[in-house]
């Protein structure tokens, strides 16, 4: 009561304290800010350059030639006014005489002409195929992993093991593996076994051949897979476990069998995250260059996959060779190689002598890139959104 | 035990446990147990804590199954006159005639309709009419009809805990199984849901024989026609409700019921 009104019962003790909270709060903070700043400036940066490629300020606003076309040889050809003319090599030859005497110099810049079809379609290949396989093999042993293999098994600890060291498989050993197995290999069914076939096994109307798939989108697609094999497996049977037991427990005193009880008590209430982990194997199948570099990627190649020169079918042909055309020509897209989208951007830049128009082309090529990965990304959040809708617990 | 005392008249014992022990892999659970379940009756299990009471229960449909290493080293459990542990039992039948419902009300996360259809779909029943009426069935049983007759294709999550609950027995209920078993089914509700529940298990003790665990020794006289009194792994005494809670024969049993516990 006697004591003056001014003092303060709360009085912070130790200015050392605070001068520690304080810095230590501000190196954290500094942190989380230093990688937004990063993140930031490589988006930027890319849009800053690689917009102005894509886009158009007249309609129809996207850069459709750059979309929609194969890679060519770029001709640049300056006058002797300095004026300069960008033309595909078909029309060269007939600008140069247009120009006659006003002809000064022509560069060619090798693949950054033309559009970068080749390299999205080939991307989404082997995005499709990889994440296919992994898919399916990854949910499998998530699943196995989870709901069936007993606690404490020596051999799944292996598994378990097995599958961390995958994870951290340095990415071209991935590469060199598919090159070994799948593109030396691999088996497949020939009348005449190859000089190169490992080994061959006969069956009588064809011959099993272990000669391999060449470099394809198969090929490659496997190799993609294993690459994010590990991501998918943590996280598929992380998102198995994360439902709840009494679901299992439940379906299974009801007479269900495991299988059952997987099939409509655990799976579909997992399905959303396993989704999830897609969007991030997808991610990362799309941006892996080391892998497909030996699999499955040609620096350039001048047709799409399904433009197959396949004979002419005779006028008369019955709609069964029609049909068979037609499934040969499909999978055929799958033993074809491809250019894909990270090994076009390296090739871009490492590659080919660096100029204004090489740089162009790079940073097209990533811009359409990032937008393509992103947008992926977003559908699977989309439908992740929309399952979960469904089958929140 | 004066359980038995008028078996002759009634039907057969549905469950009935022989002279079984139960072990988690090295450490053994129950001992010596001796139980007749009685057909069409309400018989509860009560005991302290970690008593065995639970895993009992979870003897008669095998869901300790489960647990690996967890397994029954001596005696035999028989449902329907039949020995479960034969090799001939398949599990997915014995379960569908031994109905269970759990502490925690867990409907899955999907429509009133499908959760209580689910146990007809895996046994495999595909005709619409069917599963109708065994919907209805099941959930006028379970006095859930009138509250949700309306709304079948909600999700069972929007329901309130008793209603989960009740769903959750009308989902034991729908493959008409002769034996259903509850662990603890009121332990997470509240005095009024549990006294919905309550009703309802003696309505369902004209159709089905009932076993339920339970911590209330008040519920168990509230519910019950019979009561097994377990302690450390050990069946106590068994005998009619009446008589359990009136005059218990073991001194044990009196200590429990007057909380002198030691």
């Amino acid at each position: 009561m006697n004591q003056p009104a001014t003092a303060n019962p709360f009085a912070g003790m130790k200015s050392r304290d605070a001068l520690r909270e304080t810095i230590v709060r501000w190196l954290l903070r500094l942190g989380t800010f230093f990688i937004v700043a990063v993140t930031v400036a490589i988006l930027a940066h890319i849009m800053v350059k690689g917009a102005p490629v894509a886009f158009r300020s007249t309609w129809p606003f996207v850069n459709v030639q750059f979309l929609t076309e194969l890679p060519s040889t770029l001709h640049v050809i300056e006058d002797v006014k300095g004026g300069r003319i960008e033309v595909e090599v078909n029309r060269a030859d007939q600008v140069k005489a247009q120009l006659g005497d006003a002809f000064h110099s022509e560069t060619t810049i090798s693949y950054s002409g033309g559009g970068i079809l080749g390299p999205i379609v080939g991307t989404a290949l082997l995005v499709t195929v990889s994440i296919s396989i992994a898919l399916f093999l990854g949910v499998a042993c998530a699943i196995y992993l989870s709901e069936y293999a007993r606690h404490g098994n020596p051999l799944i600890e292996w598994v378990r093991l097995a599958i961390l060291n995958l994870a951290g498989v340095p990415s071209v050993v991935f590469g060199l593996f598919g090159l070994g197995a799948f593109v030396l290999t691999a088996p497949v069914f020939v009348d005449v076994p190859a000089d190169r076939s490992v080994f061959a096994i006969p069956l009588g109307f064809t011959t099993l051949s272990f000669e391999g798939w060449d470099t394809c989108v198969l090929s490659g697609g496997f190799t993609l897979a294993f690459v994010i094999l590990p991501v998918i497996i943590t996280a598929s049977e992380q998102c198995l476990q994360a439902v709840p037991q009494g679901f299992r427990e439940t379906s299974m005193a009801l007479g269900a069998t495991r299988w059952q009880t997987i099939r409509y008590s655990v799976l579909p209430f997992a399905t959303p995250g396993i989704l999830t982990s897609s969007i991030l194997g997808i991610a990362r199948a799309a941006g892996e260059t080391a892998p497909i570099m030996f699999t499955a990627a040609l620096a350039f190649k001048d047709k799409l996959p399904w433009q197959k020169d396949l004979p002419p079918l005779p006028a008369d042909a019955s709609i069964f060779a029609h049909w068979e055309q037609s499934v040969s020509r499909f999978l055929g897209i799958f033993t074809e190689s491809v250019q894909a989208l990270p090994y076009h951007i390296y090739t871009l830049a490492a590659k080919i002598p660096q100029n204004e128009y090489s740089e162009r082309a790079q940073y097209g090529s990533v811009f359409v890139f990032l937008v393509l990965v992103a947008s992926l990304a977003a559908s699977s959040v989309l439908l992740r959104k929309r399952l979960r809708a469904k089958y929140r617990w | 035990m004066s359980a038995d005392s008028t078996a002759k008249t009634t039907p057969p014992p549905v469950v009935q446990v022989r002279d079984m022990d139960f072990c988690y892999g090295a450490s053994p659970a129950l001992f010596g147990i001796n139980l007749k379940v009685k057909y069409r009756r309400v018989t509860a299990l009560i005991g302290p804590s970690g008593c065995g009471k639970s895993t009992l229960l979870r003897c008669i449909n095998r869901m300790n199954d489960r647990v690996p290493s967890a397994r029954v080293t001596k005696g035999e459990v028989l449902v329907k006159g039949k020995n479960i542990h034969d090799a001939d039992v398949d599990l997915t039948q014995l379960r569908k005639q031994v109905g269970m419902v759990f502490q925690k009300s867990n409907p899955f996360p999907k429509s009133i309709y499908e959760n209580v259809a689910y146990g007809l779909r895996i046994h495999g029943e595909k005709n619409k009419s069917v599963l109708d009426e065994a919907v209805e069935r099941s959930l006028r049983q379970s006095a859930l009809w009138d509250e949700l007759k309306d709304r079948l294709n909600a999700n069972a999550l929007a329901l309130s805990g008793g209603q989960q609950q009740r769903l959750c027995i009308a989902r034991a209920i729908a493959t008409l199984p002769d034996v259903l078993l509850m662990d603890e089914p009121c332990s997470a509700l509240d005095p009024i849901a549990t006294l919905k529940i309550e009703e309802l298990m003696h309505r369902l003790a004209q159709e089905y024989t009932i076993v339920i665990v339970t911590h209330n020794m008040q519920q168990a006289v509230r519910v019950s026609d019979y009561t097994a009194f377990l302690h450390l792994g050990k069946l106590v005494e068994f005998a009619p409700t009446a008589e359990f809670f009136t005059n218990p024969l073991e001194k044990l049993t009196e200590s429990y019921l007057r909380g002198t516990f030691s």
